[in-house]
């Protein structure tokens, strides 16, 4: 890896979009995951959602935003580094 | 709407007449323009929740009691508006309770009603929706209530209880009609007899289940424990009652609602039926938006709180207007316009916070079945304006009693209804459907 490879990663990483789903609020509404089924798993037990993984891929990022507008509990969050 | 003394903004609301249905759209604009909370003096006095927001808040709050007090010793009767005069004696099952008592009987159904736990169930709804159609595909004619969403609703919750399928029809009736017929219908002895004979069975099926446990909802609220001890049986009544109530009459609702405005929008139907890929779920969200089947529910303030900016008193009633909620501008554009790929559709029908519908995959998946499998072998239906009969009042549920149709005939596929439940039993039986998703992952195989 070069010096600017190396910088271009950090630069990736520091604007990433990540997701998030409040435990506390999340109901097992499902919506997310129908949205966005390629981003959000949903627990066997009792339907809870969290994220797959806390970075968003870019071409997942309009199905998230999706999701979070969709939450009936408001339950997702969305950082966005500038 | 009026301002008082007591700084109480009022609106005169009853969800029980006639009127409110025909007024729906015009009531819920003049709430949601000038009072998104109001304070109505019918039925001894109790707010109204339209806004979004404020309902949002309030369905949140932790002031704000399910709880059900069945000695009348305290302001708390539960979540009907008024308390029905058939539920005294029985509290309705966890929806009449607070945490963390609510909590213990939750985490009981879950691991049946999970999205997982649902999926498995698939080709067992999709049989039983198979055999409804088949009984009247070569006739050309069906009533889409009487003959479709009566009965695949009602044998899968039988099913997910442990209670034999063929008794759906005992079950059945008692449930819908109860809901649609006024305590002071001349119907009422009838329709209260039924109930009677659905609640023997009811208790006949859970001695026997307890002597010989088998799978099912049954079998898990009659061995669950609170504090060591089995749950009384009063409670697991209501739960019972609770489970059947809501997995009966919502989707059979909803299901009418969508199949009646389909066949008023033959354009969209051609399009749902051929996107139904990206379309269906999109779609089915707005149908619960639009018809939101179970229109709000009832609560008690625990405490004097500030919600919004309004002051609420301990033992004050409360109703949420989910079906209200669902029409706020501020939320959905268009809200009064039925848009199949609508986005952000944050919609309320199955309420929100920890009381949501346990029944959501439920619904949605039997729904989905019902849906595509008219879809495909009834495209061109046509449903009858004439025959159709709504409830005369949607204060409880958004339902249809008839919604008769006619369509091209097509062939029959397999066995009729009562054959079929006859084998979907020996699967349900060998099987072991209705175990847990903790004891099993498999999906139902018809054979």
């Amino acid at each position: 890896l070069s010096r600017g490879d190396i910088d271009e990663r950090l630069r990736e990483e520091q604007q990433a979009v990540k997701v998030r789903v409040d435990g506390e609020r999340c109901q097992g509404h499902t919506l997310c995951k129908m949205i966005a089924p390629d981003s959000f798993e949903l627990d066997d037990i009792d339907g809870t959602s969290s994220p797959v993984s806390e970075v968003i891929p870019a071409d997942q990022e309009d199905l998230v935003r999706e999701a979070v507008h969709s939450c009936p509990e408001q339950a997702i969050s969305i950082e966005e580094t500038p | 709407v009026t301002s008082t003394d007591d700084n109480k903004t009022r609106y005169h609301f009853d969800r029980h007449t006639p009127e409110y249905r025909s007024q729906f759209e015009k009531i819920t604009q003049e709430m949601h323009r000038r009072c998104p909370v109001a304070w109505t003096d019918t039925y001894d006095g109790h707010w109204v929740a339209a806004g979004s927001k404020e309902v949002f808040e309030l369905a949140r709050c932790p002031a704000v009691s399910n709880h059900h007090d069945l000695t009348g010793q305290t302001p708390f009767t539960g979540i009907t508006i008024p308390t029905a005069k058939r539920s005294s004696g029985v509290r309705g099952g966890m929806l009449e309770m607070d945490d963390p008592e609510h909590r213990t009987y939750r985490n009981v159904l879950n691991p049946y009603l999970s999205p997982a736990a649902v999926k498995r169930w698939e080709p067992f709804i999709d049989e039983t929706v198979r055999a409804c159609l088949d009984e009247k595909i070569k006739t050309g004619r069906i009533d889409f209530v009487d003959d479709l969403a009566n009965i695949v609703p009602a044998v899968l919750t039988l099913a997910m209880l442990g209670i034999p399928l063929k008794k759906w029809a005992i079950y059945s009736e008692p449930t819908h009609a109860s809901v649609y017929t006024p305590e002071d219908s001349p119907d009422i002895e009838r329709v209260l007899a039924m109930h009677r004979e659905m609640g023997l069975d009811l208790l006949n099926t859970m001695v026997d289940i307890r002597e010989n446990p088998r799978p099912g909802l049954m079998n898990a609220l009659l061995q669950m424990t609170i504090d060591d001890a089995p749950a009384p049986d009063l409670e697991i009544l209501g739960m019972l009652g609770l489970i059947i109530g809501g997995g009966f009459d919502t989707t059979t609702a909803l299901t009418a609602h969508s199949l009646e405005w389909l066949s008023e929008h033959p354009d969209q139907r051609e399009i749902l039926s051929a996107k139904r890929d990206t379309l269906l779920d999109p779609a089915t969200e707005e149908f619960l938006r639009f018809f939101t089947p179970a229109p709000g529910d009832g609560r008690t303030f625990s405490e004097n709180v500030e919600v919004e900016g309004m002051q609420f008193k301990y033992g004050e009633r409360l109703w949420i207007s989910w079906a209200m909620a669902n029409r706020d501008p501020a939320v959905f554009h268009d809200p009064y316009e039925l848009i199949m790929d609508r986005k952000g559709n944050r919609h309320f029908s199955f309420g929100i916070g920890v009381h949501r519908c346990i029944g959501s995959n439920v619904a949605r998946t039997v729904f989905k079945s019902m849906l595509t499998v008219v879809l495909d072998r009834m495209p061109d239906f046509r449903c009858d304006p004439e025959g159709a009969v709504h409830y005369e009042t949607i204060g409880v549920i958004q339902g249809m009693r008839h919604l008769p149709a006619t369509f091209t005939p097509g062939p029959r596929l397999g066995a009729g209804l009562d054959e079929t439940l006859d084998n979907l039993q020996r699967i349900c039986d060998e099987q072991e459907l209705a175990r847990p998703i903790t004891e099993r992952k498999e999906a139902a195989v018809i054979h």
